[in-house]
């Protein structure tokens, strides 16, 4: 234990030391920043831009003042003849044609109260808008009919839109939130089984290719090397994701209040319903750490196998290959269900970091398929290991050429 | 403990149709320096990297320590291999201290004797420097202190003075007969034969894959008489002339003279007072290991290695 532990410490102080570790550490959350302002920038032009609203006035007389000042703010509404029916307007609603609709009737005569209705709850931007345009509405009819002050003082009590959902979908923002740490997920997953899983080849090759295996090995057993080393680059590659995550939670949490608060017309408050909470991420450190097992005992493998850095990065083509399909048919299992079979791909241990993270974050698979996915993955690791450390064993002491698969098979059979 | 600290039978080890070593038995008896000698591509590096079971043998056995090389014997060595493996990134005291530490040594413990070391060997200054900013002969100074850090009980040193200056191999000739006088078993190899002659009690000749002679160095040179004389003497060399020796060579103010099938030592001695000569000194030269090497394993022509091993590497 006390071996693995110095293997790990040295791989571990030695990496994160490097300037490349340093640098990349920062420049990533350096990056998340700008790209967190672009998105807000891009999100504020999009919430000036027209939505498609309905407005229904069983009054009368209201519509036509409603519209005119919804119109005079920019937004674009229109005025749909009660006959037409609150079940055909609930209709448009549902299958996307607008947005929402605004019903008025005798009671917001009286009270200024109307309702909202959509399927999910209305931007503050938009609720003020509608509120304001509707009182002021009331207000300028009311008082062109003289009426006393007491009873246009109701006007100004609060609660004056109800929002009533309709159909029992998700929120729109759980959804985006879904599909938004999932890919987020599937991309940082990616590059981290690749880019740590590449350390650990490096690192091997290297003490290979100088010969100070040879030293450690008469101390260390192999397979309390390679332990210590995977180990080492994983907790480098945690340390790394914590910074990273830390960063990203810092700019969540203080960042976007803050942009809220200097533009009140943004409509911000989705970017903070976007950020995963506690279970996600949960669920995203257990297929990362398994996913790096995976990966890096098969890296550690290649590097074994390999003399030099020519050989090795010829060797990794496969393996970068059961990282690059699946993140290919992540991109199309975006483009609909006619990828429904990638549900079952995301069962094959190489893949689920890439596509099952996503599915179970999105709910767009059954729970027990994320467990058996879970299950495979442990057993998986197991079985690579085990191969994995029969090759490394061989492997690291071996000069000369890369061997042949025939040869590899007989280094896992007899070491 | 009376049993070797290394036991090769019959050990052979091929790569490809190249035997590299051939048959060999060695016998390393506790608290003895072993000179392993041979010139390049002897099978050198590929019996002490059997002995290290980074190589199996083909055939035979190899024990150290009183059995097969595991991790537990493995870990009582102190291995100095060929190549000059080092962590280059890393700084020298840190190193040190991991090569101790996986061997099981307290991190304080070992930090306080690395750096004892390492003002021995004047390398004091540069403990907190990457090891890869040191020139070669430092980095193999560092990786010798790795060697013996934790008091190994067996010492396995594959060409441990090459590439050194005659200043620092002094010194690390020094620490190996220090090791031995703790009571550690030291093996090394080495093409030099003057320097094995130094400080070796046993060797080990090994030429072409196969042993040559192992054993007692003092024992060798008893039992391989040079048959070379070397006289000196006062007056006219005509005498030597008429001895019927096989050749008669000028080495500063003596004459050696290499015996034949038609004269021994007493012939000589008796020829010169015969011719009356004021002889000053009659020896009967004891073989250098080269000689002794050249007349087992063959003409030197065929081993331009050996012929070259003076200089360095």
């Amino acid at each position: 234990m006390r071996q693995v532990w110095a293997v790990l410490r040295r791989e571990y102080v030695e990496r994160v030391k490097t300037k490349g570790f340093i640098f990349s550490t920062v420049a990533i959350p350096v990056l998340m920043l700008g790209f967190t302002g672009f998105t807000a920038f891009m999100a504020v032009r999009a919430g000036q831009s027209e939505r498609q609203m309905a407005l229904v006035d069983f009054t009368g007389r209201l519509g036509e003042e409603v519209a005119g000042r919804m119109d005079a703010a920019g937004y674009g509404v229109e005025l749909v003849e009660p006959e037409v029916g609150l079940e055909e307007l609930d209709r448009r609603v549902l299958e996307d044609e607008i947005d929402g609709y605004v019903v008025l009737d005798e009671l917001t005569m009286r009270e200024g109260a109307f309702a909202y209705r959509s399927k999910d709850s209305p931007s503050r931007v938009r609720r003020a808008l509608l509120e304001g345009n509707v009182v002021e509405a009331v207000l300028e009819i009311r008082l062109s009919l003289t009426e006393s002050a007491a009873g246009v003082r109701e006007l100004l009590g609060g609660n004056r839109l109800s929002f009533e959902r309709l159909g029992d979908e998700v929120s729109e923002a759980e959804e985006i939130s879904g599909i938004a740490t999932g890919f987020a997920g599937v991309v940082v997953l990616y590059m981290a089984m690749l880019l740590y899983g590449a350390f650990v080849l490096r690192s091997v090759l290297d003490e290979k290719r100088n010969r100070v295996v040879e030293v450690v090995i008469s101390a260390v057993t192999p397979g309390r090397l390679m332990l210590g080393k995977i180990l080492g680059v994983g907790s480098m590659g945690m340390t790394q994701l914590g910074i990273w995550a830390a960063c990203a939670a810092l700019i969540g949490l203080l960042g976007v209040p803050l942009l809220a608060a200097n533009l009140p017309q943004a409509d911000l408050t989705r970017i903070v319903d976007v950020l995963p909470g506690p279970g996600v991420l949960a669920l995203f450190l257990v297929y990362f750490l398994l996913g790096f097992f995976l990966y890096a005992s098969l890296f550690a493998a290649v590097g074994a196998m390999c003399g030099t850095e020519e050989e090795a990065g010829q060797a990794q083509f496969p393996l970068m290959m059961l990282l690059i399909i699946p993140f290919m048919l992540q991109m199309f299992s975006l483009e609909g269900d006619a990828f429904a079979w990638i549900d079952w791909a995301a069962l094959f241990p190489f893949f689920s970091p890439i596509l099952m993270f996503p599915r179970a974050v999105s709910g767009s698979v059954e729970w027990w398929m994320v467990a058996l996915s879970l299950v495979l993955m442990v057993l998986a690791v197991g079985a690579t290991a085990w191969v994995a450390g029969r090759i490394y064993r061989v492997g690291i002491l071996m000069q000369g050429k890369r061997p042949t698969l025939r040869e590899l098979v007989r280094w896992v059979r007899e070491a | 403990m009376t049993e070797a600290a290394v036991r090769l039978s019959g050990v052979t080890k091929s790569f490809g149709d190249h035997t590299a070593v051939s048959g060999l038995d060695l016998e390393i008896p506790r608290a003895t320096i072993l000179g392993l000698l041979g010139p390049n591509g002897s099978g050198k590096t590929t019996t002490i990297r059997m002995m290290m079971a980074i190589l199996l043998p083909d055939r035979g056995t190899v024990e150290l320590l009183g059995g097969f090389p595991d991790f537990e014997r493995r870990s009582r060595v102190g291995y100095l291999p060929e190549e000059r493996g080092v962590y280059e990134k890393m700084k020298v005291l840190e190193q040190l201290v991991f090569l101790g530490e996986i061997r099981g040594m307290e991190r304080s413990v070992v930090r306080v004797r690395a750096m004892e070391w390492l003002e021995r060997l004047g390398l004091g200054e540069w403990a907190g420097k990457k090891v890869q900013t040191l020139s070669k002969g430092m980095q193999q100074k560092v990786q010798f202190i790795g060697t013996v850090l934790h008091n190994p009980d067996l010492l396995i040193l594959d060409e441990p003075f090459s590439g050194l200056d005659p200043i620092n191999q002094e010194v690390l000739e020094s620490i190996v007969l220090e090791q031995r006088e703790r009571g550690a078993t030291i093996l090394f190899s080495t093409h030099l034969m003057e320097q094995a002659e130094r400080i070796c009690e046993r060797v080990c000749l090994i030429s072409k894959s196969r042993k040559v002679l192992d054993g007692d160095l003092k024992e060798i040179k008893r039992r391989e008489r040079s048959g070379v004389v070397a006289v000196e003497f006062e007056g006219d060399d005509a005498w030597l002339s008429r001895l019927g020796v096989a050749q008669v060579e000028r080495v500063g103010d003596a004459h050696h003279l290499t015996l034949g099938p038609r004269i021994d030592g007493g012939g000589i001695l008796a020829a010169a007072v015969a011719g009356g000569v004021g002889l000053r000194r009659f020896e009967l030269l004891e073989p250098s290991l080269r000689e002794i090497f050249v007349r087992h394993a063959g003409d030197p022509t065929e081993e331009p290695a050996l012929r070259a091993a003076g200089g360095a590497r």
